[in-house]
């Protein structure tokens, strides 16, 4: 990983790592969402080009589904805005890694995005094993492909729907909950473990009460209790330290 | 007429979405890389994306709800168990966990 010595070589190991589950997984879920495009009247063009445009499975499935409700324009727009929020707290925590990177800082705005739960966790993981100036090229790589698998998964679900077996659409679908499951519970970063479980253990109830909003409060309140717990634990040292 | 609403309706979502990735960049450009922010809202991140899974899992939409609840609860703690006894490796979790996914459906007979 260390010697990619040209952006080629870069956006090459990219490609190669994507190959493999995380593209398989954006196959997979966009199968899914291809299905329920189609089941709900969206056209074949708008379905793929909103993997392009949206490039985020929840804020996608919201638009599909009032969309077939026949929902009004904002209720959509507020929808996926809500469904699609945690964006702004992974994009900025994603910057730094592109920080030292000799690109011009316009590039970032385009950078954003391509972020995805599946990119986001490549790069936070993997960023910093990769020298600073060929990080933009690996994840231009990575998410590219992961796109791509991503554009394919819809055209076939959309095509193949109906006719897939029970089974297959089901596996398939679970395979979501699994791989997010378990890249995000494996860190050993203390805040960020206790955000996930918290996260895990307020989700579904914030469902119940706010299904628009459930997620990102729930994220809110389960992030920043972690994020202050352990930051409390460290804090009292260091101020007594600073005014002694 | 139907068609051209489609397409608003669906640009609407785009911009809902890309509003935020944005903002998330203009924040990140006007703040030091090492400034604690940036821990809080990784843990944000986290929180959400947790949430999320739990929220598949516990509450789903579409044909995932067509099986029962512990249907989809134990073959994801097979998947957990599989994942951390056996080295980290994602593949062995996600074998462990579709197996059981698998047999839980055929077993159930349908």
């Amino acid at each position: 990983m260390k010697d990619l010595k040209t952006n080629k070589q870069a956006v090459f190991a990219g490609i190669r790592n994507a190959f493999g589950i995380p593209a398989l997984l954006l196959f997979s879920a966009m199968t899914g969402f291809g299905s329920l495009a189609q089941e709900q009247g969206l056209s074949l063009y708008i379905s793929m080009l909103s993997t392009v445009l949206i490039w985020g499975m929840p804020g996608q499935v919201v638009h599909v589904e009032l969309y077939g409700l026949g929902a009004p324009l904002i209720a959509v727009a507020l929808g996926v805005a809500g469904a699609n929020a945690r964006f702004m707290p992974m994009t900025l925590s994603m910057m730094p890694v592109f920080a030292d990177s000799p690109h011009n800082r316009k590039w970032n705005y385009f950078l954003a995005h391509l972020i995805s739960i599946n990119t986001w966790a490549e790069m936070l993981h993997r960023g910093r094993e990769i020298r600073a100036d060929r990080r933009m090229a690996y994840f231009l790589g990575f998410s590219i492909t992961c796109m791509t698998a991503g554009i394919i998964g819809v055209f076939q679900g959309y095509m193949l729907f109906e006719s897939l077996p029970e089974i297959v659409s089901l596996c398939l679908i679970f395979l979501v909950p699994i791989y997010f499951g378990l890249i995000m519970s494996n860190t050993m970063h203390p805040p960020y473990l206790i955000a996930f479980v918290l996260g895990c253990l307020l989700g579904p109830p914030m469902h119940l009460l706010t299904p628009e909003w459930g997620l990102v409060l729930s994220g809110i309140v389960a992030g920043s209790l972690a994020f202050l717990l352990c930051n409390r634990l460290k804090n009292p040292r260091t101020t007594r330290r600073d005014n002694g | 007429m139907a068609e051209s609403s489609a397409w608003i309706i669906f640009i609407s979502a785009v911009f809902a979405t890309y509003i935020w990735r944005f903002a998330g960049v203009m924040i990140s450009h006007r703040i030091e890389a090492n400034h604690p922010i940036f821990e809080w809202f990784t843990c944000l991140a986290y929180g959400i994306i947790a949430s999320l899974v739990a929220r598949t899992l516990i509450l789903p939409s579409g044909v995932l709800a067509e099986v029962s609840l512990w249907q989809r609860l134990i073959p994801m703690a097979f998947a957990f168990f599989g994942f951390y006894l056996l080295g980290k490796r994602l593949w062995v979790g996600i074998v462990f966990g579709e197996t059981t996914f698998i047999s839980f459906f055929w077993l159930s007979g349908v």
